[in-house]
């Protein structure tokens, strides 16, 4: 297959030093059947005689300042016209030789991919944008990143609202159909606005995680806060005047989902991937605080968690009586529904629900539970409505196998373990078995990630009743610390094996989040875990029986969990430490299906069509 | 006997002396502080200041028993930082004895 030859154009107005650093860097790049044509846009420092020396590209001058638009449209004219383009600011840094080629291939990989972008980093490492997004209630278009760390987060290529023109890989294709960018925009919008005219004209807009370029974002107009301003708001007026129709058009449905969001819960964690993807499913959600008075949560939930989507989705006015409710959380706050028509979605870590919450799923239309376990427990404590499974996720975009971890630079071999101290996760065991198991003279180590609220405890006093050998395997120990979620992939990535050895669980987010990393996992095999966890993907930890669930939480009393096998136990650690190919092998193929079977947008799936079939 | 001027020379040298002495001192302490900058972690310069300043130091989260402070309040850290402190807290397993 013959290459298609490509035009760079790369938009300059004054700042010659980033020009400069710009064309320097895109120099030391793979631009084979490329062509790069610098569009100067009436620049009035040194700009237009420096250029002179650089005779491997074309220079367009424009006598005039023609703004961002004007620029690129004069160099798309300006290139051959059989050839794609690609638009670049004059404040990137190419640090990736092939960027270019990786892009290209992108573009072409099917017929209707249009528009590509690519991951953009800021000079400090932070990133700036895996493609956009924008809403109605807002209309002002979000970068994807949040001006995360770079771990290596959107790693792969999927398909996006839209990109920032930064740097976009336009096929002649989409300039045929739709021309260059539109006039209507000095400055701002005009991005979305080109690939929303792609979409109308069939073409998607593709960002293409494998290719990451350095962004010195706003390079010439940071200078000038009030133009800026000026302009974005001038755009984004004219912005929603054209698009506000198709934009609006996005939701197909509405649900009021009532959880918690801004509290650290399971949960609340759960509940905004949840939101982020239903809204990424076409659902217009809107959201209210389910707990408060007669709850152990406070009255009122922080306003804010710092994630735009999210707070949008917060702040959307409901109706009063919606048509659906979904109540997302604990079985005894499910009479809070607010819809006509109620769901009641919810999980338990042992065999049975109890009266209260089973009283309370008998009012609603339906209840949801993640889980085999949970739908068989449900019925057997009495419940008489249509239950549904409705599994949890993950999001592949943070936990994968490229995500940068930590190891010991020594080589160590870590197991991981992270959970929040107490009776259900049994973390006695864990550390006892692993501590008899190996010797402080192998060169292993279990870290222990331990959340502990409740003063009543004093875990060190817990863990010194165990009598760890000196000489045992050694333990280290991450007490009370918390990380961003987003890095927790880091974390998983920086372990050799995940384990998650507890009696009971209500899906276990960290153990899936583990398993996408591609991590070897040891699996209390009982319970949720009997939801993903297998001999092909995982090791999973046999039972000697289930025994009485005896714990602080009320709503345990009388139902019965697991009893892992510390025998067991003591062979999956020795057999993952010893093995280590066939548990590299298990890892990455529970990363694949984690991927293809697991995420949430599986989940939100399965939501809209249970939605479907109950006429929302 | 004692002139003014034998006096005043005495009262400058001892002033000079005394000058000397705390240049010394401001450039050990100025050359401390700088090992200790290069050195120590952010929480630990950050506790140092702390104590410096006659206040208790945030609760650090131990890696191992022996650094334990209990608590039921919770500290955040990003994952790099985190696990480059543990790596540098540990020591490599003691070779095998013959």
């Amino acid at each position: 297959m013959t290459r298609r030859r490509t035009t760079l154009i790369v938009l300059a107005w004054n700042c010659w030093d980033l020009t400069k650093r710009c064309l320097d860097t895109l120099r030391q790049t793979d631009l084979t059947d490329a062509e790069v044509l610098v569009v100067d846009n009436g620049s009035t420092d040194e700009t237009p005689r420096a250029l002179r020396d650089y005779a491997w590209l074309k220079v367009l001058t424009n006598a005039a300042n023609l703004g961002y638009v004007g620029g690129n449209n004069a160099g798309i004219e300006a290139a051959d016209p059989t050839s794609d383009v690609v638009l670049l600011n004059n404040d990137l840094e190419f640090g990736q030789r092939d960027w270019l080629e990786r892009l290209r291939a992108c573009a072409h990989s099917a017929a209707d991919a249009g528009i590509v972008g690519c991951r953009l980093v800021l000079p400090d490492g932070r990133l700036l944008h895996a493609g956009t997004y924008i809403l109605p209630d807002t209309m002002w278009g979000q970068q994807i990143g949040s001006l995360e760390k770079d771990i290596g987060q959107y790693a792969s290529t999927r398909e996006v609202d839209g990109i920032v023109f930064a740097c976009a890989y336009v096929k002649r294709e989409v300039l045929q159909a739709v021309g260059g960018l539109s006039q209507d925009f000095r400055s701002y919008f005009e991005d979305t606005d080109f690939c929303l005219r792609a979409r109308q004209a069939g073409f998607r807009t593709l960002l293409c995680g494998e290719v990451t370029l350095t962004h010195n974002e706003h390079g010439s107009t940071r200078t000038d806060s009030d133009g800026f301003l000026r302009v974005f708001q001038e755009s984004r007026e004219r912005f929603r005047k054209k698009w506000a129709k198709t934009i609006e058009a996005r939701y197909g449905r509405e649900v009021l989902w009532q959880s918690i969001m801004n509290f650290p819960s399971g949960y609340a964690t759960s509940c905004r991937e949840i939101l982020r993807a239903l809204d990424r499913g076409g659902v217009r959600v809107t959201y209210r605080y389910v707990y408060g008075p007669g709850t152990p949560f406070p009255v009122v939930e922080p306003e804010s968690n710092g994630d735009y989507l999210l707070n949008v989705i917060r702040n959307r006015p409901s109706e009063r009586r919606p048509q659906f409710g979904i109540v997302y959380g604990q079985g005894d706050v499910f009479l809070r529904n607010r819809g006509r028509r109620k769901v009641g979605f919810t999980m338990l870590e042992v065999d049975g629900f109890p009266r209260d919450w089973v009283a309370q799923a008998n009012r609603m239309d339906e209840v949801w539970v993640p889980t085999e376990f949970n739908r068989r427990g449900f019925l057997e404590s009495g419940l008489k409505r249509t239950i549904s499974k409705i599994p949890l996720g993950v999001d592949p975009n943070y936990f994968h196998p490229g995500i940068a971890g930590h190891p010991n630079p020594m080589g160590e071999f870590l197991f991981l373990s992270n959970f929040e101290w107490g009776e259900r996760k049994e973390p006695w065991l864990l550390l006892k078995v692993f501590n008899q198991e190996f010797s402080a003279r192998e060169p292993v180590r279990l870290l222990c990630k331990i959340i502990n609220r409740d003063p009543s405890v004093r875990v060190l006093d817990e863990i010194r009743r165990l009598e760890l050998k000196e000489s045992g395997g050694r333990i280290s120990f991450l007490f009370n610390r918390e990380f961003p979620y987003y890095q927790l992939g880091s974390f998983y990535r920086s372990a050799d094996c995940f384990i998650s050895a507890g009696r009971g669980e209500g899906w276990d987010m960290p153990l899936m989040e583990a398993m996408a990393c591609g991590l070897p996992t040891i699996a209390t095999d009982w319970g949720a875990h009997a939801e993903f966890v297998t001999e092909a993907i995982s090791y999973p930890l046999r039972v000697k029986g289930t025994i009485p669930a005896v714990a602080k939480c009320p709503y345990y009393e009388g139902f019965s969990w697991a009893d892992p096998d510390p025998e067991h136990l003591r062979f999956l650690l020795r057999e993952v430490y010893e093995n280590r190919e066939e548990a590299r092998r298990r890892g990455a193929a529970a990363a694949r299906e984690m991927a293809e079977k697991w995420t949430w947008d599986h989940s939100a799936g399965k939501i809209l069509a249970r939605l479907e079939e109950l006429g929302g | 006997m004692v002139s003014d001027s034998d006096e005043t020379a005495l009262r400058i040298a001892r002033l000079e002396a005394r000058v000397a002495k705390l240049e010394t001192i401001l450039a050990e302490r100025s050359r401390l502080l700088r090992v200790l900058t290069r050195e120590l972690c952010d929480e630990d310069l950050m506790n140092l200041s702390l104590l410096a300043g006659g206040l208790p130091p945030i609760a650090r989260s131990g890696f191992g028993l022996l650094g334990w402070r209990e608590t039921t309040a919770l500290s955040s850290g990003d994952v790099d930082r985190t696990m480059e402190q543990l790596w540098r807290s540990v020591a490599p397993p003691a070779p095998e004895e013959e």
